[in-house]
């Protein structure tokens, strides 16, 4: 009459463990999801119908009701396909409650009794992992990321019901070699000149300082940009792991080996808010923010993106994490990503060498798209011009990523070693102990703090550009006032005729 | 009928305001006789000019004196002198001049336009050096009593005002502004400080009546005004084609020296100048070439010194590199033999003192 079964959700990034309670009982005959179902959920009964008729069993003609139990959130997808299924079987008597007491059940049901993969499976099985999981032998590979204790991969219902009944042995699972499979990410070396943009490529890697450039079309913007994610450390396992999961769950193929090098993401200006941050009415998803974590997002044409997506990334920016709050569920995931803008300096593009044809008016309704609080969470702002013809052709190549990803890498390990976070994260109460400012530095500052030339928002942030600067070169206490100059000059005003900082 | 009878100037103004108004059309108005009596020849519905067109009169047919008053108002809230060809206090230089203003609007003192004027005009998109070297002119200029005209446009010409009003008041001689739209109305709007100081310090001069909105057809007639009051024309940035080279060209007609500061080849901002240059006009590399021209002994000169504290040697060699082009820093990196940071630091020192300044990724330093 009753059963319960183990199964799992998804809710944002992360799996939650759930019960699916059936019971199969007299009166009219009728079948009943509730417990916060969402569409996905109530199309269930047709798929679960059609693949036991289609496997040979037989559906209860009596009174169905499905509780999805477990927290007050709303469940969404077809990963409960299966347990449904199973959870009337047991309610049924084909099984018994014994024999599934320790195993959960993750797959969606095709009509033909096919188990299928459903989006999110690292996730999924990471909430269960404890137990034995039943999942798509297609999705094997995945499914292991999360490290359960017991893997069962198994191709249809039937087969699964003659295991649980005791007629067969579990199907052997096809030994799954991990592949490690590292996105293929272009060499700094290809890059010709812009030896000042590499500097501040450096900075922003080491810092994890947001960077903006402005440039025009052809100055090497989204080639710098793509070589980002080299310069950055390779990834520990659990971050590596942490980003497989937000893919898993965004329905993106991921393999059992997990790739080491640091996401890439970079949308089209096109996109929307919810697929920025994330989100979505019935099930939510992680968005580019959340994929971007721990690696690089890239918005090309910064002021082709709408205004409120860009101001929408202002707070998790800040706080590492995004928030989406529903009416029926809250949600936090994963947002730490390295921020790097392009956008041309005007709407002409600034296609000659030196000025361009555009008048102040239409230069500042360009920028305006900007708000300040968007630009100042850039430490790192610069100017590209466009590298001439014999920097391009000939010269030497510069150096490698591999070359440049070491010294990221030193100045990261000392940064956390000495404050327990990188450069950009730095506190502001913190400052003056971490990142202490030469006299001549700080009357350096003092001095375009009066002049205006430096907004108090700015300062923090020169502050901390300067300690990257100063580890770069070795130098671990007193920030010389070089450093501080050289911060600032990596902070060029954006706005036309505005000369503060 | 007039009841009440405002002095001649608000008949002048209200004359120079009327709708449909050209400064050819003023001028054949204000020949007929004095102010007062055209208007009244005018409210009263007659025609005295012939070869109006019938639109013209419809728009000047509904005249009235509250006409008067409102212009007046409007010239005394904002202390404008009003004067026509026909009052003794018009600018003298621009009476045998054919294509004369009628009427002019002012604030400030005139009597600086006694003194000797050099116009300073150029590109309101010009390079960092060349808004130096503008503000630089202008103070010198300035310093030695000369008069400096300008457009109190963007770019090139505020930074002659600019440069001009840096003296102190007790020396020198205010510089004059010749803009195009009503003296009520600024513009650039972000001009409004240094608008009101010329006001103050020397002389601000307009052909529209008050309340006279920027439209675009009154700057190239703003220009021949600049171009007709300047004793020598001094471009200091121009595109080959432009509001600047209209001035040129005013200034020409009627045997203005005009003259350019030579500008680095392959910028847009020098190609106008260079052009110049090719085509004959003399160079201005400092303030003496100026006073030359004009004809003034340069030994009784009024030194300016430099205020900028020195650079250190190897920054110094940075500013030599870079000499006068602009330049990305890869370049100047390249060109001084430094390390690129080295030489950032170095360019954010100098930046800090005003020898270079950057915009848009270009350097250039900010010497003479």
């Amino acid at each position: 009459m009753y059963a319960a079964i183990r199964s799992a959700t998804l809710l944002g990034t992360r799996g939650a463990p759930i019960m699916v309670e059936a019971h199969v009982g007299n009166g009219l005959p009728g079948f009943t999801v509730v417990g916060l179902p969402d569409e996905g959920c109530r199309e269930s009964r047709d798929r679960v119908r059609a693949a036991m008729l289609s496997s040979g069993l037989e559906w209860p003609n009596r009174r169905v009701t499905i509780n999805l139990a477990g927290g007050g959130e709303r469940k969404g997808g077809a990963a409960m396909d299966l347990a449904i299924a199973i959870g009337l079987l047991v309610a049924q008597g084909v099984i018994t409650q014994e024999s599934v007491d320790d195993v959960a059940f993750v797959a969606e049901l095709g009509l033909d009794g096919s188990l299928r993969p459903v989006a999110g499976m690292a996730p999924l099985v990471d909430a269960v992992a404890q137990h034995e999981v039943v999942i798509a032998a297609h999705a094997t590979e995945e499914a292991l990321l999360a490290r359960p204790q017991r893997l069962r991969p198994v191709a249809s219902l039937g087969e699964l019901v003659n295991v649980l009944s005791n007629n067969a042995p579990w199907p052997d699972m096809d030994v799954v070699h991990a592949r490690v499979l590292d996105d293929v990410v272009p060499d700094l070396a290809d890059v010709r000149g812009q030896h000042a943009a590499r500097v501040a490529l450096e900075v922003a890697a080491s810092g994890f300082h947001h960077m903006l450039m402005v440039g025009p079309p052809g100055a090497g913007k989204s080639m710098l940009a793509r070589r980002l994610p080299g310069l950055l450390p390779r990834l520990t396992d659990d971050e590596a792991f942490s980003c497989a999961m937000v893919r898993s769950a965004a329905g993106m193929k991921v393999t059992a080996g997990v790739a080491s090098s640091p996401p890439y993401r970079a949308p089209h200006h096109s996109i929307s808010m919810v697929a920025m941050v994330g989100g979505g009415s019935a099930h939510i998803r992680p968005g580019e923010l959340s994929l971007a974590s721990h690696g690089v997002l890239f918005l090309d044409e910064m002021g082709e993106f709408a205004p409120t997506v860009l101001d929408s990334l202002r707070q998790p920016l800040e706080e590492g994490e995004v928030h989406i709050a529903r009416a029926h569920a809250s949600i936090t995931m994963p947002a730490r990503c390295l921020l790097i803008a392009a956008t041309n300096p005007c709407p002409c593009g600034g296609a000659v060498t030196f000025g361009c044809s555009c008048t102040v008016g239409a230069k500042q309704r360009y920028l305006r798209r900007f708000s300040g609080p968007i630009l100042d969470r850039f430490d790192v702002r610069i100017n590209l011009v466009k590298p001439s013809t014999t920097e391009l052709t000939g010269g030497a190549p510069g150096e490698s990523s591999a070359t440049v990803a070491s010294r990221v890498k030193e100045v990261q390990r000392i940064s956390i070693q000495r404050q327990g976070c990188l450069n950009s994260a730095i506190p502001a109460e913190l400052l003056d102990k971490v990142a202490p400012l030469s006299n001549e530095a700080m009357n350096w500052l003092r001095q375009k703090l009066d002049d205006g030339r430096l907004s108090g928002r700015g300062y923090h942030r020169v502050r901390r550009v300067a300690r990257t600067l100063a580890d770069m070169h070795g130098e671990h206490e007193l920030i010389d006032s070089r450093w501080v100059e050289m911060a600032c000059g990596m902070r060029v005003p954006v706005m036309v005729g505005t000369e503060a900082r | 009928m007039i009841t009440t009878r405002y002095p001649s100037w608000a008949y002048t103004a209200a004359l120079a305001s009327l709708p449909l108004i050209t400064p050819l059309r003023l001028r054949r108005l204000l020949s007929l006789g004095d102010a007062f009596r055209v208007w009244e020849m005018l409210q009263a519905g007659e025609r005295p000019l012939v070869g109006i067109t019938n639109d013209v009169w419809r728009a000047w047919h509904g005249v009235s004196a509250s006409h008067v008053v409102q212009t007046a108002e409007s010239c005394i809230d904002h202390s404008m002198t009003v004067v026509s060809v026909r009052d003794a206090a018009y600018p003298s230089m621009l009476l045998g001049d054919p294509d004369a203003p009628a009427v002019l609007f002012m604030v400030g003192d005139a009597r600086v336009l006694s003194r000797r004027r050099v116009g300073i005009i150029g590109t309101r998109s010009a390079t960092q050096r060349g808004k130096f070297f503008a503000r630089q002119l202008g103070e010198e200029l300035a310093m030695n009593d000369i008069c400096v005209v300008s457009g109190l446009a963007r770019g090139i010409d505020v930074e002659a005002h600019v440069g001009a009003m840096a003296i102190s008041r007790d020396v020198g001689c205010g510089p004059v502004a010749v803009v195009a739209s009503g003296l009520d109305v600024v513009y650039p709007p972000e001009h409004k400080r240094i608008w009101a100081e010329v006001g103050r310090r020397g002389l601000l001069i307009s052909e529209a009546p008050p309340g006279t909105a920027p439209q675009p057809h009154r700057f190239p007639m703003r220009n021949r005004v600049l171009a007709a009051l300047s004793e020598v024309l001094i471009v200091v940035e121009s595109r080959a084609s432009g509001g600047s080279m209209i001035t040129v060209r005013e200034a020409m007609k009627r045997d203005i020296t005009v003259m350019a500061v030579p500008g680095f080849p392959g910028v847009p901002p020098s190609e106008g100048t260079n052009n110049l240059l090719h085509d004959g006009c003399p160079p201005v590399t400092d303030v003496a070439d100026v006073l030359l021209a004009l004809g003034l002994d340069t030994s009784g000169m009024v030194p300016t010194f430099e205020k900028r504290i020195t650079p250190q040697e190897s920054e110094r060699h940075i500013l030599a590199v870079m000499g006068r082009a602009p330049h990305s820093l890869d370049e100047i990196a390249l060109l001084s033999g430094m390390s690129v940071v080295q030489t950032a630091v170095h360019l954010g020192r100098l930046e800090a003192m005003k020898w270079v300044a950057n915009s848009g990724g270009w350097w250039e330093a900010l010497i003479t």
